[in-house]
């Protein structure tokens, strides 16, 4: 029973190292449900840890392909660690192939291997094209400030569904009002209430920073972060010819910083658009989990598209029916003879709720009521 | 489970199999309609016990979920012992099980002849609130009333608990669970589905109605028909005494499977007929 246990930690450790999420716990119940099925039979054991490392769909490919470089089909459990470093070779999947390796000998990798929680990938080419991205100046940050006092307020103003206990508002309370009444011999002398309690936003940002939003992006970017500041739970995306999710990259502290990681983090920065495949890439990737009916989802981009407006018409279509608002922020609205005309602007607009301008910050401010869900 | 009308891929059979083993929860995900809820009523029927189902929904409160005093009950019985009671064995009485009005996770662990399967529907819809609570349930099954004490569970049950991902289910409770997600199923899985759940339609409307339906779930729609729009649609053509599939009466009955408006747009005419066509082969 040892060896099974050392293999699974060195599969498990494989598996993080590719991004897949698998805790201790999750090996510890893998451990557990070995032993009750017949661990020579290969599709037993991938079924089993499948739902005992709770393996997820979107994860499922790169769990096959290793399961499947690690467990030849005349190999038992024992090969698995002559199959680890055989792994680099012959019948890993291409996929596979393109991260780098987390290590040449397995020993070695579980030593060195931790969680890695989203990490979001790139490709070295992409590198090459990265511009430096540093901090807003000063007077942007302290603007910005002004404006998040401002922004607490009006944002938190959605009623919830759920009920807490009020002292004057709301709808009397049984439970709290008869529970008083007891101490009282069942006189009910003040009824308890309860009422709706306040509930904090939901925002998705994706903002295009490809070359023609240049000038732009820095400030924009800037602006989103102070949101997801007061706003918890606002995700925040990029994209050019890639999507890149930065929530990860964001650490409320310290600005400056954040800045500069992501922009190592985004490949192609300043590059071309492609906003149609962006957007399909979110719309399949984390529309269900992150976008609800009380999400407003944010899109910031000039719209000018090189990619294939079919997919930005699929996209738009999926955001906006499953958002409560999808609003678009477009820089070149400042402009009073602008028309949205460029062809992605024109073929997203009939699923956008409103387009706005997004200069500077006066128009930013228009946006708030906005976002309050 | 197949004796039971459900027919299950190894993938859920073993799943099933190891949440009863392991006495863990377990999180299904997947497409609405793609049987996640049918697994918690077949489990309950092969192991002949009760089914407790708790719908989650936004707002969902542990007075909903959990338990509440009878206060109507409570009051009366408290005017009743008028002014000369004594105030503490009166409390003591009217903070007894009797008055204590069980919902089902309370009730989920207090059977007292074998463990019940109990069903958390749609976790997804839940606040983070409620899962985290949840989530203490499911960890020492027990529960604190303040007035009463601890209450232990009698028989630990099995937790089923689904989610169709409109919320990301927290890493905590996802640890807590064995995980499984149910796909859409094969056509040969389909066609069985099909035959076992309206047997009166014949083996070729049957293989006609999965290969349509699986046709279309390769298409990019906004709602992709599940299993259960299946067996709402052939259960139609069966009723309207169908027995092959046909372009005009498609185009009449295709509500039964596509529920949105622009799929609907999306899909007629022409490509319909190819789709009609290419399912009958």
């Amino acid at each position: 029973m040892r060896s099974l246990v050392d293999h699974l930690a060195v599969f498990a450790a494989e598996l993080r190292a590719r991004g897949v999420p698998v805790t201790l716990w999750d090996e510890s119940d893998a451990a557990e449900a070995l032993t009750l099925v017949d661990v020579a039979e290969r599709e037993e054991v991938r079924r089993t840890l499948r739902i005992a490392l709770k393996i997820r769909p979107r994860h499922a490919g790169i769990f096959d392909a290793f399961f499947d470089a690690l467990w030849s089909v005349r190999a038992g459990p024992a090969a698995i660690s002559e199959a680890a470093r055989q792994r680099a070779v012959p019948h890993a999947a291409p996929r596979l192939a393109a991260f780098p390796a987390a290590g040449a000998g397995t020993g070695q990798s579980v030593e060195r291997e931790t969680p890695q929680g989203d990490t979001p990938a790139w490709s070295p080419e992409a590198l090459l094209r990265r511009k430096p991205f540093d901090a807003c100046t000063a007077e942007d940050l302290a603007a910005m400030e002004r404006i998040l006092a401002r922004l607490a307020e009006k944002l938190a103003t959605r009623p919830s569904r759920r009920l807490v206990p009020s002292r004057s508002r709301g709808a009397v309370d049984p439970r709290r009002s008869f529970r008083a009444a007891l101490a009282t011999q069942g006189e009910l002398l003040r009824l308890a209430r309860r009422a709706r309690a306040i509930e904090e936003p939901r925002i998705v940002a994706l903002c295009d920073t490809s070359g023609s939003m240049d000038t732009h992006t820095r400030f924009l970017l800037g602006f989103l972060m102070a949101l997801k500041s007061v706003a918890r739970r606002t995700e925040i995306f990029v994209f050019n010819t890639a999507l890149t999710r930065l929530t990860p990259w964001i650490r409320k502290d310290r600005m400056a910083r954040s800045l500069e990681r992501m922009a190592a983090a985004v490949p192609d920065w300043s590059g071309g658009t492609r906003i149609g495949e962006c957007l399909e890439a979110f719309a399949e990737g984390y529309l269900d989990a992150m976008v609800d009916s009380r999400t407003v989802v944010l899109i910031v981009s000039d719209g000018l598209d090189r990619g294939d407006t079919a997919a930005l018409v699929r996209a738009m279509r999926a955001l906006s029916s499953r958002a409560r608002r999808v609003l678009w922020l477009n820089p070149l609205l400042s402009d009073p003879r602008y028309e949205p005309t460029a062809r992605g602007m024109a073929a997203a607009l009939p699923y956008v709720d409103r387009l706005l301008a997004a200069h500077n910050i006066e128009t930013l401010e228009r946006l708030l009521p906005l976002l309050a869900a | 489970m197949e004796g039971q009308g459900y027919i299950a891929e190894p993938q859920i059979a073993t799943a099933v199999y190891l949440a009863r083993e392991m006495k863990k929860p377990l999180l299904i995900e997947g497409d609405a309609g793609v049987g996640k809820t049918e697994v918690a009523k077949v489990l309950a029927r092969i192991l002949e016990t009760e089914l407790i189902r708790l719908q989650c929904y936004e707002g969902l409160d542990v007075a909903t979920a959990l338990y509440e005093w009878d206060y109507p009950r409570q009051m009366l019985r408290v005017r009743m012992a008028g002014d000369h009671a004594d105030p503490a064995g009166l409390e003591h009485v009217i903070f007894s099980r009797d008055y204590l009005l069980e919902r089902p996770l309370l009730k989920s662990i207090t059977r007292p002849e074998r463990a019940p399967v109990l069903l958390v529907d749609e976790i997804d819809r839940a606040d983070d609130g409620f899962e985290a609570f949840l989530l203490e349930l499911l960890s020492d099954f027990q529960v604190s009333i303040p007035e009463l004490g601890t209450i232990r569970a009698q028989h630990v049950p099995y937790v089923i608990l689904t989610s169709n991902r409109s919320r990301e289910i927290g890493d905590a409770l996802r640890r807590r669970c064995l995980y499984l997600y149910i796909d859409h199923p094969s056509v040969a899985k389909e066609i069985r589905i099909i035959r076992s759940r309206v047997p009166e339609s014949g083996a070729r409307l049957a293989s006609q109605i999965a290969r349509f339906v699986q046709a279309l779930r390769t298409r990019r729609l906004a709602k992709s028909p599940g299993v259960a729009e299946t067996i709402d649609w052939a259960q139609a053509l069966v009723r309207l005494h169908q027995d092959e599939l046909d372009p005009a009466i498609v185009e009449e009955t295709l509500g039964c499977v596509l529920k949105d408006r622009q799929d609907l747009r999306d899909v007629k005419g022409e490509e319909l007929s190819a789709l009609v066509q290419a399912s009958a082969g």
